[in-house]
């Protein structure tokens, strides 16, 4: 990967192709993640990879080349969401930790099994992870989604590591109460 | 303070570093620390695992999904050849 990316940099369209392949279905969950729909999702793939090869000889590896691409897709995302909704993005979290750990169901837990079976299917849990808040779903897709390190989730998202990490935190407990009010209205 | 109270205090310090203990970057003798709760805490303990559960599962069940289909390939692949 490092070589493509440097045979991409010096101008190899075969090399960037290659890049493009790599990280393209990445790139496309997490565009599908912060849009949730396939059509502005397809828009934010394109408008991303378009962006890398015009900006690539700016990428100087600082950081993953990986997270570099999900800072370009998050901007194209946004950018979409305000071309669409003509508004501006603006999020407090209001919630305090205690009262989010009671929602996701502190000191009453669910039978194991039914929690787990739950987490196992793909459309409940992409549908929980939906209903997040915008500015905690992106914490969470990519490092839980994506795998990428707290430092590469902070720097993709312009985020200090603390201030990602309480989003994370925070979008955690907030998936796991989406869950059980899921299980809630399922008995 | 009875001690009912200090448990509480004891379970939300814990529910605050939930996640770092869950990712591995608690210091080790703040990790003992939740490790030594979680021991006698079996609210915690059952919380902890459900939280522990829904993370990985995100990893397992949606980290692989949804590669881009054949049609939207080609069409990036377009979009690229014009730039």
């Amino acid at each position: 990967m490092g070589d493509s990316l440097a045979r991409a940099q010096a101008g190899d369209r075969e090399a960037f192709t290659e890049l493009v392949e790599c990280h393209r279905g990445a790139v496309f969950r997490f565009a599908r993640h912060l849009t949730t729909d396939t059509a502005s999702a397809e828009d934010v793939l394109q408008e991303t990879f378009i962006t890398a090869l015009q900006r690539l000889a700016e990428y100087r590896g600082e950081g993953s080349f990986k997270g570099w691409l999900f800072a370009i897709a998050r901007t194209k995302a946004s950018q979409q969401r305000r071309h669409r909704r003509g508004e501006p993005e603006t999020w407090e979290p209001v919630e305090t930790l205690e009262t989010l750990a009671r929602d996701a169901g502190f000191g009453a837990p669910l039978n194991p099994e039914e929690l787990t079976s739950r987490v196992e299917q793909r459309a409940r849990l992409e549908a929980a992870l939906a209903r997040l808040p915008l500015e905690e779903r992106e914490a969470v897709v990519l490092r839980d989604v994506e795998g990428l390190s707290g430092e590469e989730t902070s720097a993709a998202l312009n985020l200090a590591l603390p201030a990602m990490k309480s989003r994370l935190h925070r979008g955690r407990l907030r998936l796991v109460a989406a869950l059980r009010k899921e299980a809630g209205r399922d008995e | 303070m009875t001690s009912e109270h200090a448990v509480r205090l004891e379970c939300a310090d814990v529910l605050a570093v939930l996640s770092d203990y869950l990712d591995g970057e608690l210091a080790p003798e703040q990790r003992a620390a939740v490790e030594a709760h979680l021991a006698t805490c079996g609210r915690c303990t059952r919380f902890g695992g459900e939280f522990g559960a829904v993370v990985t599962a995100l990893r397992r069940t949606l980290g692989s999904t949804s590669d881009v289909s054949p049609e939207t390939g080609e069409r990036l692949a377009l979009a690229l050849r014009t730039k």
